[in-house]
């Protein structure tokens, strides 16, 4: 067995925990100017008059932050070739400067789809905690694994 | 209800797909043209949370434009990423109100769209059902 992870070794309720991203002021500001120029991404003061009380990050820079966590701890060895895309994602809580991500991982399902040439589609499910262990956001992905036949 | 709405359109180049996944989605086939080439994608490929993004950009100006005031999101039912999109790729993205309602206690409204980014070529790359919440009008204001 090669020490590759293939849709063949992913098993349905594995769990894994990973992460400490650290969210700051300036990397807010600079993702929302680019994506999602909101007052209350970019400018404090009209945040703190806003209904969050301060600057929050973008929904989708959280999705970019949970993305780029999954890159640096959950791909590596894994026969992972993307992602078809995702369902039932929550921005639960705002995500402010200063804060420490970390993600809670676990596989739903497993999907087979013979179509795809030695691909096979499994389902997990990522939950985004901070600091204090409360999920600031969930969603479930739809990742695609190549089948250790093809490998 | 069932309106669609062409909210804009950007041209995606190569700097800009490798400066994202440099960032926030390091893989080879986002980040190097040349290791990109030899993957089951055959060339450099926008991450997906890329176009979520340009999409996100897009919705914003187009919200402006109309001066609805946007106030978050609760997130996103479904999202699919339907095909590669690659340097030079114009994506054009359209909106479809699918359900509206106003919050009992707020005054902001909820709207649950379908949105869609399609490239030069017609086809669809991005497909997600989302909701927003908006600013609702107050009574005796403009």
């Amino acid at each position: 067995m090669s020490g590759r992870v293939y849709f063949e070794d992913v098993q349905v309720g594995q769990t894994q925990r990973f992460g400490g991203y650290e969210v700051t002021r300036e990397e807010i500001i600079e993702f929302a100017r680019q994506f999602d120029p909101q007052p209350f991404h970019v400018d404090e003061e009209a945040a703190g008059r806003s209904m969050f009380g301060g600057l929050i990050a973008s929904g989708w820079h959280t999705c970019a932050m949970l993305s780029r966590m999954i890159c640096d701890h959950a791909i590596p060895g894994t026969a992972t070739t993307g992602a078809l895309g995702f369902d039932d994602l929550k921005w639960l809580k705002p995500v402010r400067p200063g804060d420490v991500l970390s993600v809670e991982t676990r596989v739903l399902e497993k999907i087979e789809s013979p179509r795809r040439h030695g691909v096979g589609t499994v389902k997990i499910e990522s939950r985004v905690l901070n600091q204090r262990d409360e999920a600031v956001m969930t969603l479930s992905s739809l990742v695609l694994y190549q089948s250790r036949a093809t490998a | 209800m069932g309106e669609t709405d062409v909210l804009g359109s950007h041209t995606v180049t190569e700097p800009e797909i490798v400066a994202f996944a440099t960032t926030y989605d390091p893989q080879p086939f986002h980040t190097d043209p040349e290791a990109a080439r030899g993957t089951i994608f055959g060339g450099l490929i926008a991450s997906g949370w890329h176009t979520c993004a340009i999409m996100m950009r897009l919705s914003v100006e187009s919200a402006r434009r109309k001066q609805a005031v946007l106030t978050g999101s609760p997130g996103v039912d479904s999202c699919r990423w339907l095909k590669p999109v690659r340097p030079g790729d114009t994506l054009t993205v359209r909106a479809e109100v699918l359900e509206t309602w106003a919050s009992r206690s707020k005054p902001i409204g909820f709207v649950r769209s379908r949105v869609e980014a399609f490239n030069q070529r017609g086809e669809i790359v991005l497909s997600l059902v989302g909701l927003s919440m908006y600013r609702r009008r107050q009574e005796g204001s403009a």
